[in-house]
């Protein structure tokens, strides 16, 4: 299977684009497909690169790749200019000057921040692991108050100034909606029921670690916040949602209270939302944070490499449920800490509190 | 006659809905003919797109779902129940 972020279509057409000002895109776009030569010919069978191996360039040594993995991010931010149309317009690339507009640098720093965060702690590069270009629209849409990852890129509306400012004013967002991509291309949990609330849990985790990684926050000194910063100051409320606290996050007169749960106890039973998966997602949130405070120091070190393991680990299905999540997430810590560790019984203990069945 | 629109997910996971009444609408037949023209009975498309809106469109037995990146010919429909519709529950 091909996975490349940036349609071919555009890559041609950008690394076309030397005549009209666009070097910077235009060489980032003939990387990308050059890379995208060198992932289709590591996707070939094993034998048939055998049987190519006369006629194209020698097969790297196992280690060699690694230097290249690990290369830094290659941004390119655009604007919808208030349209829903997307990609837009380029308005800054890689090494590119700061605009001045801050959706467009918050959106660059953020993904910067969260590229640094999976390449430094847990040595992923980039979304895919094969350093996939990461791209970034804002300005999408009039007074749009939501952000989302479409399969391909992260896009962020302005908000309404009513309720919520712009999208990129927090960084955990931007971690969230990118850690959707890293999602799809490793578990590849469905959106849907308690896939999807996984699939949403493990955004909003990794959305705190690149909060707590860029601000060297530990477990005692993070808000354990998801989107502080994004209400007015008309709304009551510090965020989206607390990892901390589920169900603590806001409780306004406009909005009403956070409804998610913390606990199996307040499983929502919804056909919105694809099943409550922001609703649902409180319960493996709130699971993480008491295995992190146990854990103690610094919670994207052992806390999230255990969760990261467990996404990237194989042991997880796209239906996979919160129990199957749980499992995998002791496995992975056993795997990495030892059986008879207390990363291992930290974990073990995070689940129990949230009332979810751990298999033995 | 009743029109609502539900709309729930998106990344901050807050639901509201708009219901508009019809009858009450300076021009029903306009409306009428709006929503009969849509194809009720029609499959949804089933991509996810995370954090991305859905709605819940009803309209007598009715009801279809769709994300808001498959709204398609239901957008004139949904953007106007949203503008003429009354907010239910007290919500914005």
């Amino acid at each position: 299977m091909r996975c490349s972020i940036i349609p071919p279509y555009l890559l041609d057409r950008l690394a076309a684009s030397d005549s009209q000002g666009h070097q910077k895109a235009a060489e980032a776009a003939r990387g990308s497909l050059h890379l995208e030569s060198a992932l289709d010919f590591r996707a070939i069978r094993a034998d048939e690169q055998v049987a190519r191996r006369g006629l194209l360039a020698p097969v790297p040594e196992p280690g060699a790749f690694t230097e290249r993995e690990l290369q830094g991010p290659q941004r390119t931010i655009y604007t919808a200019n208030n349209t829903e149309d997307l990609p837009g317009d380029v308005v800054r690339e890689e090494n590119g000057v700061a605009s001045g507009d801050p959706a467009i640098d918050e959106a660059y720093e953020g993904l910067g921040s969260t590229h640094e965060l999976f390449r430094e702690v847990y040595a992923r590069a980039s979304i895919d692991d094969s350093n996939l270009p990461l791209l970034g629209t804002v300005h999408f849409g009039v007074d749009y108050d939501n952000a989302f990852w479409d399969g391909e890129r992260m896009v962020f509306g302005d908000g309404d100034d009513e309720i919520f400012v712009r999208m990129t004013a927090s960084l955990s967002v931007i971690g969230h909606e990118l850690t959707h991509g890293v999602t799809q291309f490793s578990a590849g949990l469905k959106y849907e029921g308690q896939a999807g609330a996984l699939n949403e849990s493990v955004s909003d985790v990794f959305g705190v670690l690149v909060e707590q990684y860029v601000k060297g926050e530990s477990v005692d000194q993070a808000t354990w916040l998801i989107g502080a910063g994004l209400f007015t100051d008309a709304v009551q409320g510090d965020a989206l949602r607390s990892l901390k606290a589920p169900g603590t996050a806001y409780d306004d007169d406009v909005l009403g209270k956070d409804p998610q749960p913390s606990t199996m106890s307040g499983y929502v039973e919804t056909t919105e939302d694809y099943g409550g998966v922001h609703l649902n997602s409180g319960i493996p949130n709130h699971a993480f944070y008491l295995a992190a405070v146990e854990i103690g120091g610094n919670a994207w070190e052992k806390a999230g490499l255990v969760w990261y393991d467990t996404i990237t680990g194989g042991a997880l299905a796209p239906d996979s449920d919160f129990s199957d999540f749980a499992t995998a997430t002791v496995g992975a810590a056993a795997a990495r800490y030892g059986g008879e560790s207390p990363e291992r019984a930290a974990v073990l203990a995070a689940w129990d509190a949230v009332g979810i069945a751990v298999r033995p | 006659m009743k029109v609502s629109v539900t709309r729930s997910g998106g990344l901050a996971g807050l639901s509201r809905t708009w219901v508009v009444n019809v009858d009450e609408q300076p021009d029903p037949e306009a409306w009428r003919s709006l929503v009969s023209g849509l194809p009720w009975d029609s499959r949804a498309p089933s991509p996810r797109h995370p954090d991305r809106y859905v709605y819940s469109i009803r309209w007598s037995r009715y009801r279809m779902v769709l994300s808001e990146a498959d709204l398609g010919q239901w957008k004139t429909l949904v953007d106007r129940v949203r503008e003429k519709g009354e907010p239910e529950q007290g919500q914005a």
